[in-house]
């Protein structure tokens, strides 16, 4: 399961020009709008023809100097930013559209799961127009799911949607995402999704590729930090819940140690992938004692990277993961940080917000 | 806003109606097919003379409704006789101004007929229609029927007629070989040179063709009058029978 | 309301004519309009503009262009003549006439529909797998109905209140040609017809009537099918 892109496509001004591969799991192309994303997304679906390039998926070539798979031959389901159902028919009926094209007969059995999964048994005789932003999001993630794609592109499909819609259609996604052995790539520009949901990260910016790897080595390299933007930089953990204490604080364990966080509804054992920001991780030389902070894991300084303000972004490695810190460059100085030097980073407990957590990943 | 007004005004103002000031001497209500003679009198006669062509039927239901016409020259004398009914003409005013006849034409090179029998006339058609005006509503239309009935080939034919909202039309489906044969004023015939004249018919096998003229109740005027009278003058007649018409024996 | 034979002749051949006319302007309406509205192509403004004709020309000299081209001499009145299709004098060719007549008016409600379709519909029925044609039929169509009904309304309304072009074309036969307003023009040529002329008039104002109604009930319903309300 592959899916091979290189591009490139003048429009205007715009100069698009990269190349990645993306493997089995979640992909995601992250970078702020007008970066070039959909753009990437379009020719990826056949909905536009590139000037030049080479798209290849599972060894199928899509597109290159002589062939262009149109889209309706490419196989590629398309989720939306908006949508796009159909308002003539009813959900049941615009989920079974692609089932007509489809390669393999229609499997009833594959289509309750799918809406099971999706929990739209109760909307099948709604029209479009009685659905919810929420809804209509997951009915498209349905529908093109049951065309039976060899790649799903999710293009923007959480961004019409308020907060509470998003962290309501979240955990579909993941469950998408672990369940479904359909590659996928996840077009956003927000940080948190990302963390959230995706194994690869390619990072876009004016057209070019800036960064691209596993999202928890992008994510935590301070080279990335400006393109991710010094707010929303932080790493993300693998965890594992350890046990539930009666106050409230769950016990967590990652490679380089333990964590006490609330709120963690997941049961005992669970894998969860936990985003920890890096304005709220600090350092330590030695092993704080008299601390308020229940969080603090032992670490050894990989890299550090001066930004153009205040900031220096600090790399850490906890064990196999790794963490990213922001410190102002006075402080970095007094401590006498290095690459090499082992301290501790010290985590507020209440510093992670229930919607850095989420379950899964692989 | 007021600027907007303005504007408006202003382009109000070029589609003012000016032809109001200019008012032609005599203004005339005439029957179509008298459109070339007409047009080559007016434009010999010493004033400003406006004619408006159309159908017999239409001119007389537009003076009837008020129209803004000083003489008229129809080509059907049942219409003068309806306007007469509503007093909308002025009395005794009425004149019969220049005569017709009627021809069976067919498309040029065609061979003359001698006797219109029904054979010759089905050979001729050979599946096509013969052409003429509305039986019932078009002048040309009445006297053709009058003449298939009195030659009593008026039940024969019926189903093969095409009748046309004026004789003009009927001439150009028999020019444009659409329709083999046509029944049209000789004056018609002459004008269009894509027909020939196959058989002249005979005029005392129908109506007398007349055009009435007559003055319209209400507008009497000097100059109408003295149209009028030109009209009637030797070198307009002249025109008329160049043009195919003929004259009459006039009761002057 | 009694009315004489050669009154229902001209009624049914008057609805006969303009059915027609609808039922062979409208494929050709819909291409033409798919064309206007979705594609680019050299001289897309000369068919607009040959579309449009007919509502700007005098009907007669449409008539007269019809004679020209479709009659028993013209360039394809000749072609047709072989396969044994008579347009001249003939109803077929009120329903021709009829059909030019009508046709901007179909094509214009027709392509305003098609431009009021979202294209993101149509991309996003192409990434499901339909093909351009499965695209159309499925999306395209079912959300331009509400257009076509339109289009089909003005197209046969227009047929049944055409005159000019269709007395040039094919004359004024009774039972053959003589259309509603043919025969209420006829009416009108004779002193003393405005009665008849009248009463087939009303006759008209019925059928129009009931054609708009008819196709606002359509129209619901059409509205109700496709969600939008």
């Amino acid at each position: 399961m592959s899916l091979s892109v290189s591009l490139s496509h003048r429009y205007g001004d715009f100069h698009l020009d990269l190349a990645f591969e993306a493997g089995p799991g979640v992909t995601a192309i992250f970078g702020p709008s007008g970066a070039g994303k959909s753009t990437v997304a379009q020719a990826i679906a056949g909905l536009l023809k590139p000037d030049m390039g080479r798209i290849a998926l599972n060894e199928r070539v899509l597109v290159d100097e002589r062939t262009f798979v149109s889209a309706s031959k490419r196989r590629v389901g398309y989720v939306f930013q908006d949508g796009r159902l159909f308002p003539h028919m009813n959900v049941a009926k615009n989920l079974r559209f692609g089932a007509r094209f489809a390669p393999s007969a229609h499997d009833v059995s594959e289509e309750g799961k799918i809406i099971e999964l999706l929990g739209l048994q109760a909307l099948q005789e709604r029209r479009p127009h009685q659905l919810s932003g929420g809804e209509k999001q997951r009915v498209a993630l349905a529908r093109a799911l049951l065309s039976q794609p060899e790649l799903l592109l999710l293009d923007e499909p959480l961004s019409a949607l308020d907060e509470p819609r998003k962290e309501a259609i979240l955990p579909y996604l993941e469950r998408l995402r672990d369940q479904v052995n359909v590659p996928i790539i996840y077009i956003s520009h927000s940080v948190a999704e990302v963390a959230r949901l995706a194994d690869q990260l390619v990072i876009l910016k004016a057209g070019q590729k800036v960064a691209d790897g596993a999202v928890e080595i992008v994510l935590s390299d301070p080279a990335a930090l400006p393109f991710v933007g010094v707010r929303q930089a932080g790493s993300v953990l693998r965890a594992r819940v350890e046990e539930h204490g009666c106050d409230g604080l769950s016990q967590l364990s990652v490679s380089g140690g333990v964590l006490h966080l609330p709120g963690i509804s997941a049961p005992v054992g669970a894998q969860l992938r936990v985003r920890i920001l890096a304005q709220d991780v600090l350092i330590s030389l030695e092993e704080p004692h008299g601390l308020s902070s229940r969080n603090v894991v032992p670490v050894e300084i990989s890299a550090l990277r001066r930004g153009d303000g205040p900031g220096v972004a600090v790399q850490m490695i906890a064990g196999q993961d790794r963490l990213l810190a922001r410190i102002t460059a006075r402080a970095a100085e007094e401590l006498a940080l290095r690459p090499g030097l082992r301290c501790f980073a010290i985590l507020k407990a209440t510093a992670v917000p229930r919607a850095s957590i989420s379950q899964g990943g692989h | 806003m007021r600027s907007i007004f303005s504007h408006i005004a202003a382009v109000c103002t070029l589609f003012w109606p000016t032809w109001v000031v200019a008012q032609p001497d005599v203004t005339v209500f005439a029957a179509a097919s008298l459109r070339d003679a007409l047009e080559e009198a007016v434009a010999g006669y010493e004033g400003q003379v406006v004619v408006s062509y159309g159908g017999s039927g239409q001119i007389a239901r537009q003076v009837a409704q008020g129209a803004p016409a000083d003489l008229i020259i129809l080509a059907n004398e049942a219409w003068v006789d309806w306007l007469e009914e509503r007093e909308a003409l002025v009395a005794q005013s009425r004149n019969d101004l220049v005569g017709n006849r009627l021809v069976l034409v067919g498309p040029s090179g065609s061979a003359p007929l001698s006797e219109p029998t029904k054979e010759a006339l089905f050979e001729r058609l050979d599946g096509g229609r013969l052409a003429i005006g509305q039986v019932d509503g078009v002048p040309a239309g009445i006297y053709g029927r009058q003449w298939l009935e009195a030659v009593e080939l008026w039940s024969v034919f019926t189903p093969h007629l095409a009748q046309a909202e004026n004789v003009r039309a009927a001439l150009l489906w028999v020019a444009r070989e659409e329709a083999p044969l046509g029944i049209v004023y000789a004056s018609d015939a002459q004008a269009e040179a894509s027909v020939d004249v196959l058989y002249d018919i005979p005029s005392n096998l129908h109506d007398e063709i007349v055009y009435p003229m007559a003055m319209v109740a209400g507008r009497e005027n000097t100059q109408a009058e003295r149209f009028a009278l030109y009209l009637y003058s030797p070198a307009v007649q002249d025109i008329f029978l160049q043009q195919g018409f003929m004259a009459l024996e006039t009761e002057q | 309301m009694n009315l004489r034979p050669e009154e229902w002749d001209a009624l049914l051949l008057s609805l006969k004519v303009s059915v027609w006319a609808v039922v062979i302007s409208l494929p050709l309406a819909l291409l033409v309009a798919w064309l206007l509205a979705r594609r680019e192509f050299p001289g897309k403004a000369l068919l607009s503009a040959l579309v449009h004709l007919p509502l700007v020309l005098p009907p007669v000299v449409t008539g007269y262009l019809l004679l020209l081209a479709f009659g028993r001499n013209g360039v394809f009145g000749k072609v047709l003549a072989d396969w044994g299709i008579t347009l001249a004098f003939h109803w077929t060719g009120a329903a021709l006439a009829a059909a030019i007549m009508g046709f901007p008016l179909v094509v214009r409600a027709i392509r305003l529909a098609i431009e009021a379709v979202d294209p993101k519909l149509e991309q996003a029925a192409e990434t499901l797998g339909a093909g351009r044609l499965h695209v159309f039929a499925l999306v395209t169509l079912p959300l331009i109905l509400p257009g076509i009904l339109a289009g089909v309304v003005l197209g046969f309304a227009k047929a049944m209140g055409e005159f000019g072009a269709t007395i040039t074309f094919v004359a004024n036969i009774p039972g053959q040609t003589q259309t509603l307003p043919s025969a209420i023009y006829a009416l009108l040529q004779v002193p003393g017809g405005e009665a008849a002329a009248l009463r087939l008039g009303i006759l008209s104002l019925v059928v129009a009537i009931g054609a708009v109604l008819l196709s606002e009930w359509l129209a619901r319903r059409v509205a109700e099918r496709i969600g939008r309300k």
